[in-house]
């Protein structure tokens, strides 16, 4: 399109092609105006040229005054040359000046001639270009399509706020796990992390991932419980085990679960540990008398003799394994136990954080007796009480003794109930009762022979000991062995049953003759001494005699003894009275008579013998 | 907590320490056990202008108290606080100067005998000791109104101290307090016994002691 000014050449009449669509389309240049078509070609021309050929119209005006008309100097030519070069710039600086002013001149740049290119590199170029954004584009699309379905990052924060202390530290949000404000002092400062989880391609097993991600630290992650358990040369008697979760909750498998679970185990892990800390530590600080002892994750300390509580912490991060436990602990799970267990830790934390008002300065982290004790003027023996606190551990021992000691006593009672069948033996044991106190009463009677005779004690179970309350006030302070309780509850039983012999000779009108609880006559007898009674007939021609022992089991043995049937009087003997002389004691053998337990056979054998005197 | 009961016990021609150990051994006779140390001390502080002291006393039995008692000359207004009483006393140093001088306090053996609690006191003043006297404290503890284990403890001090135990109610006992009720007498003897009550019968006997002019015969 190059061509030099003085050829004219005719605009084409068809328009240059901008570009071509998809589909063939061409589109066109619009075509130029006539202003701009002037200015392209105004640009065109040549003006130092022009100048040279012929004396520019606008120059000549301003040269025509100022250059002579002829000289034949020898140096001319230069001389007007320079003289033109000179005029040429000052017309420069004159254009340039009126140019500045913006009145009469105004400089227009120059559009540089498009360079040549190729179309269809072009249209290659372009079509490229525009697949890479277009492709970005849908990108972002996808992106918001799916945020509009699953859950937002932000929504899922605000509800992870909701339930959980989080805070913003410089770029990150950290959360924290710890109980500290429910008053722990633990140490392990339990933070976790909150990120935006970018990779939210929808996988397999568990729909579309949460956004949000919580990172755990390593000594949080896995699974944590507390296990107690009471064992009696390596066979356990009862276990508890806590954890702040339900028993049921699994563990969450890979990274994709919900944060909440994830943070939920964490807590526990965290809960766990401060609570074991705290127990390790008074084991190692309280002096029993046999000593606790601390190995790794377990605290051992002996309940009674031959009895030991074992606490350990088992952590685990392999999900397996720990499911294996789960399984397992289940058997002779004591959920009181654990429920004490979280109450005294609870209790922990509350101490720890309630204090009483006003708080000042100085006497925070001091119980309100405390302070209160000197404007009160606590005496010294107030102020000692005081000092004494039960540590968790005293605590759980405690519980721990106490549900042993109750089992013990349960099966005591339940086995002497089950192996002695005459006097019927009823427990009645007290359904609300503290972790450390609990107590039952015992009923004894006799079927048939309620309204004659009952025996009821009442046994409190402590934690090393057991207190018996008689019916009749007497107060016996039992030890831990079980044999004492049965040794107890044996001798009660023969009381019963001697007792209710009496009221039952009562009623038939014989007569008792006399009465002994601890027969001094006999075989000996290696734990307390057998009962008896002996019992005389309305007319006093018969005497019964009987014996009940009561070890190992209960043994009734009865005797009875008749005056002479025939009596003559002789001349030594004259008097009647003395027909009443007792014979020899036969015994009866009781097992083979009628009769359902012992006071009905007892009945039977007064009523036979009433009746042959007649 | 208890009724406290504090006695003069008038010296015969024997010096503290006999006094003292004589009535230990009739004590442990009795079949008493010794148990530990005890110690009543009062401190006088005076305002450097007006006429207000305050008692400030303390009893080894309540270790975690101070007990003071503000006297402006017609009426006695005690306060029980706590041990950093003592603290707040000495910086009201330039308005409140404490007299060393007059710094009066009781301490000796003390005795347990069943329900009873008996302290042997010898009281001394100043910083060098000078010997005033004994004071014996009986304190019955399963009661708390004065009225009612009076005569419990006169039979227990006539036992122990013979023809020199008092025979009349404790004036400070008797002594009529200000009641709301014109007509009604209020005594303290028929009031539940505080603390308080045994620092103030303490003060009395020390005022007694201060008063006088110079130290019995030793």
């Amino acid at each position: 399109m190059a061509q030099s000014v003085s050829v004219s050449v005719e605009a084409p009449i068809e328009n240059q092609i901008l570009s071509i669509d998809y589909d063939g389309t061409e589109v066109y240049q619009t075509p130029l105006t006539q202003s701009e078509y002037l200015t392209r070609n105004a640009a065109r021309i040549n003006f130092t040229k022009a100048a040279e050929t012929t004396e520019g119209d606008k120059k000549a005006d301003e040269e025509v005054s100022t250059v002579p008309q002829s000289s034949l100097a020898p140096f001319e030519n230069i001389l007007i040359k320079l003289r033109d070069a000179y005029t040429e710039v000052s017309v420069l600086h004159d254009v340039l000046a009126i140019s500045k002013e913006k009145h009469y001149l105004v400089l227009d740049p120059v559009p540089q001639e498009p360079a040549e290119t190729k179309q269809m590199a072009l249209v290659y170029a372009r079509k490229k270009a525009l697949g890479t954004a277009a492709s970005v584009l849908i990108a972002g699309a996808e992106r918001l399509k799916r945020c509009d379905n699953g859950p937002d990052f932000q929504i899922e924060l605000l509800r992870l706020r909701q339930n959980w202390r989080l805070k913003k530290v410089s770029d990150s949000i950290i959360g924290d796990l710890s109980f500290r404000t429910a008053g722990s002092k633990f140490f392990v400062p339990g933070n976790f992390e909150v990120v935006k989880n970018d990779d939210t391609t929808p996988s397999k097993s568990s729909g579309t991932p949460s956004p949000l991600q919580v990172i755990i630290p390593a000594e949080l992650q896995g699974i944590a419980y507390i296990k107690v358990v009471t064992q009696k040369d390596q066979e356990d008697l009862c276990s508890a085990s806590v954890n702040l979760l339900n028993e049921n909750a699994e563990y969450p498998k890979a990274k994709e679960t919900y944060w909440q679970k994830k943070l939920e185990f964490a807590q526990n892990v965290l809960f766990c540990k401060e609570l074991f800390n705290q127990l390790a530590r008074e084991a190692v600080q309280l002096q029993a008398a046999i000593p606790h002892v601390v190995i790794g994750n377990q605290i051992r300390a002996t309940l009674l003799p031959g009895i030991q509580l074992i606490i350990s912490l088992c952590h685990t991060t392999s999900y397996q394994v720990s499911e294996n436990e789960v399984k397992k602990k289940h058997d002779g799970h004591d959920h009181v136990l654990e429920h004490s267990l979280h109450q005294l830790l609870r209790e922990v934390h509350h101490k720890n954080i309630h204090h009483p008002l006003p708080h000042s300065g100085h006497a925070y982290g001091i119980a309100k007796k405390r302070l209160l004790a000197g404007p009160m003027a606590f005496d010294r023996h107030e102020l000692w009480e005081m000092t004494k606190s039960q540590t968790l551990l005293e605590q759980i021992i405690a519980q721990a003794q106490h549900i042993f000691m109750r089992k013990r006593t349960q099966y005591v009672l339940d086995t002497l109930a089950r192996d002695v069948k005459d006097p019927q033996i009823v427990s009645h044991w007290n359904a609300l009762n503290s972790p450390t106190m609990s107590w039952v009463k015992i009923k004894i009677n006799t079927q048939g022979y309620d309204t004659i005779c009952r025996t009821s004690l009442v046994i409190h179970v402590k934690e090393r000991s057991l207190k018996a309350i008689c019916r009749d006030g007497r107060v016996m302070h039992l030890s831990y062995e079980p044999q004492e309780l049965r040794d107890l509850i044996l001798t009660q039983i023969c009381h019963h049953q001697i007792a209710g012999l009496q009221s039952l000779a009562k009623c038939m009108a014989w007569q008792l003759l006399s009465n002994s609880t601890h027969l001094g006559i006999g075989a000996v007898e290696p734990l307390g001494n057998a009962h008896s009674c002996v019992i005389a007939s309305p007319n006093a021609d018969r005497t019964i005699a009987v014996q009940v022992r009561c070890d190992p089991q209960i043994v009734v043995k009865v005797y009875i003894s008749h005056s002479p049937k025939d009596f003559y009087p002789s001349g030594l003997v004259q008097g009647k009275f003395w027909e009443n002389l007792g014979g020899n004691f036969r015994e009866v053998r009781f097992d083979k008579m009628e009769g359902k337990n012992f006071l009905n056979k007892m009945e039977f054998l007064m009523a036979a013998c009433t009746k042959k005197n007649h | 907590m208890g009724v406290t009961i504090l006695t003069p016990y008038p010296l015969q021609n024997k010096s503290g320490a006999e006094a003292i150990e004589e009535l230990s051994k009739r004590l442990l006779a009795l079949g008493a056990t010794q148990a530990g140390q005890f110690l009543v001390d009062g401190d006088i502080f005076e305002h450097s202008f007006k006429k207000i002291k305050i008692h400030v006393m303390h009893n080894s039995e309540y270790p975690a108290s101070v007990f003071s008692i503000l006297d402006n000359g017609q009426k006695q207004i005690p306060l029980i606080t706590d041990l950093i009483f003592d603290l707040l006393m000495l910086k009201v140093n330039p308005i409140y100067s404490s007299k060393k001088m007059i710094k009066i306090e009781s301490k000796g053996p003390r005795f347990e005998l069943g329900d009873f609690l008996v302290k042997l006191g010898s009281v001394t003043m100043s910083q060098n000791q000078n010997f005033k006297g004994i004071l014996i404290e009986v304190d019955y503890r399963p009661c708390l109104v004065p009225a009612f284990c009076w005569d419990l403890i006169k039979e227990f001090l006539q036992g122990l101290l013979g023809q020199q135990a008092p025979t009349a109610i404790p004036g400070y006992f008797t002594n009529t307090l200000p009641s709301n009720n014109p007509n009604q007498h209020y005594h303290r003897f028929n009031d539940t016994y505080q603390p308080i009550d045994t620092v103030q019968q303490y003060l009395e006997h020390f005022n007694n002691y201060r008063k006088q002019s110079q130290a019995p015969t030793i």
